[in-house]
This record gives structure tokens, sequence and C-alpha cells, in this order.
């Protein structure tokens, strides 16, 4: 595939590289040290140890995959790449589908339940909404992770996103401090909506389902056709 | 054909792909670039791009969480 | 024989990185297994909130005084405390996950940070993501991953006011970032 001098550089370099897989045995360590944990957590509170194996599942997975929701919505702007942005998607349609049977079975087909009983994020949707994620996405993109992406790089020793970490745990409580104010301008004023409730669950299904395949296609064709920089 | 080296050494997303993208514009056809990353997703999201480009490209790992991307310019 | 099976193996699966699409269904399916385990779907940033509280607690203050830990099912449940919840077991498994992945593939290196410009953006960008994790009710995951297939709407409005953020921060970092 490549081409003659780049496989002559890499092999110039790669007879000067040592150390090949010599940190397998520390995490042979750290696999048994979660698995102690996890099986306190088995004895002592079950919910608990099975949120742990998923957590570490979930690291595992966003390390390998490199997946990074920052990346979702920034290489699209920078680079014209849609390639997470439709794994995304992509993964969205699963969930979907997941979610809902969940939710039909938890709510017994009684889908006028109030809304706050409902399993799952549903939060009011308005101003703050808006705002919220204004403000999120400038960070992510300054900060180079969001807040899934900076739980994985602590992982792979990024110190930077310790400091992202705490800037977090400052921000989410200067948020909380402020919920109130945020609160009597916009929230209270504000429905959740639960698009079930208006359409039903087989209609919201399909039209959610369908509205995320057409996302594809349109990542897709973005995708082709801009290859520069679009800034 | 010329090689240019640039160091990206602890820097995070997006700012490797700058990098590359800023050098590769003052290149002529047939220079290698040589980017030195120790940022795992460069080595999916640099590669990716300069493939999509049209641009050769290849990696080797150097040390450990460190790498090497080769890219050479094609257009 | 064996031994060549275990290395097309470490080489697949542990040395190479998976590609994205492999990644979003892997997801996708482990957020459908915790929210049918435990009722409840992936989050994070409310854990990062119970931690600062936790320490400010530390300090002596009260977080039932709190507006924010009266309304909209903010409060403890019952038995838990700042740290001892399900946030702060599924943030540390996460970042003790991706750790073992990095060490399994010998890829984890410590990083260091370059400049103090880098700095101060990683801070504030922490601080932007964390105040405005508040507002909307969630991050990237709980007010978007998780909250589109709970066919909430705030998951798509906070999808397309994300983009419109992300392109403020580009412009902030093609200006002073580089």
């Amino acid at each position: 595939m490549s081409s003659s001098k780049i496989q002559e550089l890499k092999k110039n370099r790669q007879l000067n590289y040592k150390g090949k897989k010599n940190q397998l045995k520390y995490g042979l360590i750290f696999i048994m040290i979660v698995s102690f944990i996890y099986l306190y957590l088995f004895r002592n509170n079950f919910i608990y140890s099975i949120i742990w194996l998923l957590g570490l599942f979930i690291g595992f997975t966003l390390q390998k995959s490199r997946f990074c929701f920052t990346a979702s919505f920034r290489d699209p702007i920078m680079v014209g790449s849609t390639s997470i942005f439709k794994a995304v998607i992509i993964a969205f349609i699963i969930s979907t589908v997941g979610f809902a049977i969940i939710q039909y079975k938890s709510l017994g087909g009684n889908i006028d339940t109030d809304i706050m009983k409902i399993p799952g994020q549903i939060a009011p949707v308005g101003v703050h909404t808006a705002l919220g994620a204004i403000l999120f996405g400038i960070g992510m993109v300054i900060a180079g992770g969001c807040a899934s992406g900076t739980l994985m790089r602590i992982g792979e020793g990024f110190i930077l996103q310790l400091i992202v970490l705490i800037g977090f745990v400052i921000g989410t409580l200067l948020g909380a401090r402020h919920f109130e104010f945020w609160d009597k301008l916009f929230i209270s004023k504000s429905p959740a909506i639960y698009i079930p409730h208006y359409l039903g669950f087989p209609l919201s299904i399909t039209i959610q389902i369908l509205v995320l395949i057409i996302l594809y296609y349109i990542a897709d064709w973005y995708d082709k056709n801009n290859n520069m920089m679009a800034m | 054909m010329a090689e240019v080296r640039i160091d990206c050494m602890y820097e995070a997303c997006p700012i490797p792909l700058i990098k590359a993208l800023k050098k590769l514009n003052n290149m002529k056809i047939g220079d290698v670039l040589i980017m030195e990353t120790d940022h795992s997703c460069s080595i999916t999201n640099v590669i990716e791009w300069a493939k999509k480009q049209g641009h050769e490209v290849d990696y080797a790992e150097v040390a450990d969480g460190e790498w090497e991307i080769y890219i050479e310019k094609r257009r | 024989m064996i031994k060549g099976d275990y290395m097309k193996f470490y080489q697949k699966i542990i040395k190479k990185p998976w590609t994205y699409v492999v990644g979003g269904i892997i997801l996708a399916i482990l957020n459908i297994i915790l929210f049918w385990f435990s009722g409840k779907t992936w989050r994070i940033t409310s854990g990062f909130l119970y931690w600062g509280m936790g320490i400010l607690e530390k300090f002596g203050l009260e977080h039932s005084n709190w507006y924010y830990f009266n309304v909209y099912g903010n409060e403890l449940t019952k038995g838990k405390t700042f740290f001892n919840n399900e946030y702060t077991i599924l943030n540390l498994a996460v970042i003790l996950g991706a750790l073992i992945a990095a060490l399994l593939a010998s890829e984890f290196k410590w990083k260091k940070i370059k400049s103090k410009k880098q700095l101060v953006f990683a801070l504030l960008g922490g601080i932007l993501m964390g105040y405005g994790s508040r507002l909307s009710f969630g991050c990237n995951i709980g007010a978007y991953f998780s909250a589109i297939p709970s066919f909430s709407l705030h998951g798509w409005v906070y999808a397309i006011f994300m983009f419109v953020g992300a392109w403020i921060g580009c412009k902030l970092l093609f200006k002073f970032l580089l």
C-alpha cells in the first residue's frame, strides 16, 4: 500500500524500537485488581457489581476505538470528516430500539404515565438546553475532550485531562450553585417533552429511526464532498 | 525528496491534525512529513484524514505510547 | 499453531485500534444493558458534581441548603453518599477500563502538560462543560447519548446546539491555541 519511501523510513525506525508489549504485565495486574473489586461488590451490592463491570467495558471500548464525541462534532466542522458522527448515529439506531423495549416494558403499555416516572434521560427542554449545549460545545473543543473522553484519557495517562476534570468539578459546582437563578428564569417554564406521549410508541420509533437513517446519508454525502477545511 | 519532522508530543486533538495540514500545504509533492505524536487518537484520526486527502500514509510505534506517522504528499 | 492464533488475536483485538463503528455498536449495547439492569442510563457529570460537593462538605458546607439538591430529583438517594454512589463506580470503572486497554496494548504513557496556555484552556474548557451540563441536565452522554434514545426532545435540541458550540470552539481554537 504505502510507498517505498515510507517503508524505508519505517524500517529504519523500527530497528531502534526496543520495548514491545512490556506493559502487558501491568495490564494483567490491573485486571486482577478490578476483578477483586468486582467480587467485593458482587457480595455486597449486586447492582454496583454490574455497573462496575459495564463501566470497565465502556472504558475499554472507548480507548480501543478512540471513540470521541468531541471529534464527532468537531471533525465535520474542521476537516469535513464525519466517520465518528456516522458511528454515533449507528449507536443511536441500536440504542433507540433497546431503550424503547425497556421503556415499553417498564410502562406496561400505559403510555400516559407521569413523565417523572418514565425511566431514561427525560428532562425539560427550552432555552437552558440550548445555552448549556453551546457552553458544553465550546468547552469540549478547547479542552480537547468531552466528559467520556476526559475519563478515557485520564486512563491513558494524560495529566492535562486531570486538569479538565478539576475544571469539570468546579463548573458543575458553580452550575448547581446558580441553578435557582436559571430555574426561575427558564427551566421552570419549560416542559419535558417525551415524544411517545404525542405520537405513541410505534410511530415515535419509526420516525426517530428514519430521521437517523436520513442523517446518516446526509453525513455520508457531506463526508464525500468536503475534503478541505471549512474554516 | 525532503523529510519534514513535526513534533506533536503532548498535544491534544485536534492540534496534531492542524499542524500536519499547515505543514503539508508548504511541501512539495513527494516530500515526506514525519509526525511524532503520543496521542493515541492521532493514529486513527490523522491517518484517516491523510488517506482521504489522497496521500500515502503509514505509521510505526516508536516507544510505548509514542508513534511516528509518515505522510508522503501526493497532491 | 496456538501461539500463532494467540498472536493474531492479540494483534487484532488488543493491539490495533478498533473501527469507530465497532466502538459505537458496543457502546450502544453496553448502555442498553446498563439501562436494563440498573434502571438508569449512562451519565457522567452528575458524578463530578457529587465529588465536588463531597469535598465541600468536608469543609463544612451543607448540601441540603442548596436549591439544586431539592429539585428535579437531584437529591441523594437514601443510603448513598457523595462518594459512594453509582456514578462514582461507573466513572472509576471507565478510567480503569481505559487504563487496562492502554496497558495491554503497551500504549500507556504519562503525558505532561506542554504549556501554560494548554493548562488554562483545559481548565476553562472543563469549567464551561461543567456549568453547561447543569443547565442542560447532562453532558454529551446524559443529555445526548442517553437522551436521544430515551425519546426526550431535549436530546435533539442539545445535539443541534452542541454543533453551534463546537463551531464557536473551533474559531477560538484557531485564534488562540495555534
